[in-house]
């Protein structure tokens, strides 16, 4: 008797301690004038992933890396075409894993977006295709399970700001402790509050608190900094790679024509010593001119096009959420120019995004 | 399904209340297989074929090797029962094993063989599952005890998903009488049963996936040679790694099976806390060992044809142990030291047992052999020093375990134990902290805890302080936010 009434008495206790910390937490995080984010996993990418079986007319497919992410307001996007943007790009990854996934699977006829970015399009590191390939792998072995607790996470994701994975898991919490680190020993960067938000569509953006908070920015320029000195450190791209990953992108694109499908590649902005780094490290004729030559596929560079070539990004390589709508109306204009169709042509007034 | 997923909370909610319903007890035991079945067809639904296989077959072979009178007959339906479960985890688990060995070996001879390399995906479970219906077709041709009468409680048996998975491996005795008579918990079972799921989720979640996993994950899978620091933070996250994953897991059967009011049998006693290695197989993995001993060890002879056959019984038993838990030759090098530990533990035994005269013994180690060694309760000093040695082997037969090919493992215990030039200094000082903290407390509980029990110490605290530490374990559980990762044990 006397040991039901501790369990009891103790469970009751934990429940109330529970809901009492969870509450004060989510209140602290909403008066801190965050948004709701999704954690950016194997899950949320498989769920994209099923649906690019739609017809060509009716959606469009964006792989690359992180910029594309950032870049292409998805909301402005479907407003304005009425076309079911499928974002499938992985941040700080290569675009090729998810290429060639696309191009062996005989049931994908849409459009393509291939993002450039090409630090890592053409690195042969093999980080860059790590997460793309597990996403890859997630999708293919995917249990019914792990697609029901999807859907119960959606719906708690959905309503808790807390569960941020990315910047309020018990490990982020811990990071955040900035405890010295051993000399020589690398890190991953801790991107600091407001720079990692991701909404359902796996569209990525800045907050305005991040964009205006000069430390924080500077702390995210610092990283890039960092991953340029450690860039210099690794032998630089031969051309008879370069050729290889060339000649691999054609084979995929090659397949995904063949069955009636588009595909266009897209240089989305870089601003500032990033920029300069780039245009010095990946020479236009070198590694962009070359690429559309051998594929034979359009092209979209933000420099050919003068509304979205001056942008100020704000940590040099991603686009804030004003600058992204701005971008993807005039990347719209373009594709249509180029001959891409859509469901329906909306006036260019779209709102911003309503999920940020 | 994994007990650390949305999805299983779901489902044990639907199944507590379904197993609370005024309902006939068959009912509530069709109810507990549909739902078993449901846990397991989740994760890949042809499999249930395999499980379904098993069932039906031991079901009526075991009937028939009870009633079988023949001697001969008796043993062509063992060999019928063993073919079949042996045949099916030989095919699965060791299949691409046994056909790489094969073309290594015609390689050797100099035949130029390449078979087209099968693509065999591995049944969860199906480790534990064919040694729970193994147990039951040699206990049948032993006539250990009666055949389960219905079918349906041998079904529950074999599929009581709480158990399925990944153990603890129950033996008929321990679980068909629980079906035979009508079960529910009590109050006092179902919160302490929450209690304990609470403990195995946090022991997984937090501990194993959320502290360590990652550390252990970059020392073996490191290509450059490590730092001793950061080799020995590697293995010794693997050590608590392993043990948070699979004793959670553990526990979580235990509490879920609690919960719906049966009971299971215990797996883990504080393993780290062994002092020698055959106290460690006392405490670990429980339910194993003792399925190896009795299976395997003593049908082999045991102990009881002299010392040299008993230490190759000990070695035969501790190397199948060891491809027990996969298909590489590591595992069975990982077995071969367990054996190799045992036995000099056998060996001092042996010599104390000539040498010591019967005063000094009553003073020094009292060695048990198979059955493990004690030391005397005055030399307590003495027994930490040798629970730090214990751990100490054991994080270096880890090292076999963990590691995906021997080059690895040397170069790690190479990293451990020499001055590597250049070895490189992979974790962070957080990790550091973290794995440092994690291990100590992890082995100072079980130090505490060798000789206790979860559920009667938490009985004699105070209730707001049980309260406090069942609160922490959640907060802390939810603020993790680990993927559903699945346990490790599962792929064994």
């Amino acid at each position: 008797m006397k040991q039901k009434r501790l369990f009891v008495k103790a469970g009751l206790l934990a429940v109330i301690l529970v809901s009492a910390t969870l509450i004060s937490w989510e209140i602290h995080l909403r008066n801190q004038g965050r948004g709701i984010s999704y954690d950016d996993s194997g899950s949320l990418w498989s769920e994209k992933r099923k649906q690019v079986y739609e017809a060509i007319d009716k959606a469009t497919v964006f792989i690359g890396s992180s910029r594309i992410k950032y870049d292409l307001d998805i909301p402005t996007w479907q407003n304005i075409t009425g076309d079911h943007a499928i974002q499938l790009a992985n941040v700080g990854s290569s675009p090729r894993p998810v290429l060639d996934n696309l191009a062996e699977d005989q049931h994908f006829k849409g459009k393509l977006v291939i993002d450039v970015t090409e630090f890592l399009f053409f690195a042969q590191a093999p980080f860059v295709d790590k997460t793309p390939k597990e996403n890859i792998d997630y999708y293919k072995k995917e249990t019914p399970a792990q697609k029901f607790s999807f859907a119960v996470n959606h719906v708690l994701e959905s309503n808790l700001f807390f569960l941020d994975k990315e910047e309020y898991s018990l490990n982020a919490l811990l990071a955040g402790t900035k405890i010295p680190n051993r000399t020589d020993v690398y890190e991953f960067p801790d991107f600091p509050a407001g720079f990692t938000p991701v909404t359902f569509d796996r569209q990525s953006y800045m907050t305005d608190r991040f964009v205006n908070d000069s430390n924080s920015v500077n702390q995210v320029t610092r990283v890039w900094a960092m991953f340029g000195k450690m860039s210099e450190k690794m032998p630089p791209v031969t051309n008879a790679a370069i050729d290889g990953i060339i000649a691999s992108v054609k084979t995929a694109c090659d397949k995904i024509r063949a069955r009636g499908g588009q595909v266009i590649f897209v240089r989305t902005p870089s601003s500032g010593p990033l920029l300069a780094m780039e245009r010095m490290a990946f020479p236009r004729e070198k590694f962009w001119n070359k690429l559309l030559a051998a594929t034979g596929c359009q092209g979209i560079h933000f420099e050919d096009y003068p509304p979205i070539a001056k942008f100020e990004c704000p940590e040099f390589s991603h686009l804030s959420v004003p600058q992204a709508v701005s971008f993807t109306k005039t990347f719209i204009s373009i594709l249509k120019d180029k001959g891409w169709r859509f469901p329906s042509h909306n006036n260019l007034t779209a709102s911003t995004n309503s999920k940020i | 399904m994994v007990f650390n997923s949305l999805t299983f909370i779901v489902f044990f909610a639907i199944m507590l209340l379904l197993h609370n319903l005024p309902l006939a007890w068959k009912v509530k035991k069709i109810n507990l297989l549909l739902a078993s079945y449901l846990f397991y067809a989740v994760w890949n639904p042809p499999f249930i074929l395999l499980l379904w296989l098993s069932t039906v077959v031991d079901f009526f072979v075991g009937k028939a090797l009870y009633a079988q009178q023949n001697p001969y007959k008796k043993k062509l339906l063992l060999v019928v029962s063993l073919i079949g479960n042996l045949g099916m985890l030989c095919f699965f688990k060791y299949g691409n094993f046994l056909l790489e060995n094969f073309v290594q070996l015609t390689s050797a001879i100099g035949l130029d063989f390449h078979p087209a390399k099968p693509t065999i995906i591995l049944p969860a479970g199906i480790s534990f599952y064919t040694f729970t219906t193994l147990c039951y077709t040699i206990d049948m041709y032993k006539k250990r005890s009666e055949p389960v009468r219905s079918v349906l409680d041998f079904s529950l048996f074999v599929t009581f998903f709480p158990h399925l998975v990944a153990g603890p491996i129950v033996r008929p005795e321990q679980l068909v009488p629980q079906f035979e008579t009508p079960r529910r918990a009590n109050q006092t079972q179902l919160v302490q049963g929450l209690f304990l799921l609470s403990l195995g989720l946090f022991m997984k979640v937090v501990l194993a996936d959320g502290m360590l996993a990652s550390p252990a994950d970059a020392v073996f899978g490191s290509l450059a040679p490590l730092a001793t620091l950061d080799a020995w933070m590697g293995v010794l996250a693997f050590s608590g790694q392993i043990f948070f994953d699979f004793a959670g897991y553990s526990t979580c059967a235990i509490a879920v099976a609690m919960c719906l009011g049966f009971v299971l049998p215990e797996n883990f006693k504080y393993p780290y806390a062994a002092i020698g290695f055959s106290d460690f197989w006392k405490r670990w993995h429980i339910t194993l060992s003792s399925w190896l001993r009795d299976y395997l060890y003593i049908p082999l002879g045991g102990n009881r044809n002299g010392k040299t056959r008993t230490y190759i019984n000990l070695m035969i038993t501790m190397l199948l142990g060891g491809l027990w838990h996969g298909a590489n030759w590591t595992f069975v090098v990982w077995g071969g030291l367990h054996g190799l530990f045992l036995a000099g533990e056998k060996m001092i035994q042996d010599l104390n047992k000539n040498r010591t005269p019967a005063i000094v013994k009553k003073r020094s180690f009292a060695i048990q052999g198979i059955s493990g060694v004690q030391l005397v309760k005055a030399f307590s000093s003495s027994k930490l020093l040798l629970a730090l040695l214990t751990f100490f082997l054991v994080n270096v037969t880890w090292v076999f375990f963990r590691s995906p090919d021997f080059t690895t493992a040397w170069s790690i215990l190479t990293s451990m134990f020499t001055n590597v030039e250049g070895g490189a200094a992979l974790l962070t000082s957080l990790t550091i902290i973290k794995i440092t903290v994690v291990i100590s407390l992890m082995f100072i509980c079980h130090w505490v805890m060798r000789n206790r029990k979860v559920l009667p110490l938490t009985s004699k605290i105070r209730w707001w302080v049980l309260g406090l530490v069942w609160a922490l374990m959640l907060i802390l559980l939810i603020l993790s936010q680990e993927s559903t990762n699945s346990f490790i044990y599962f792929q064994f």
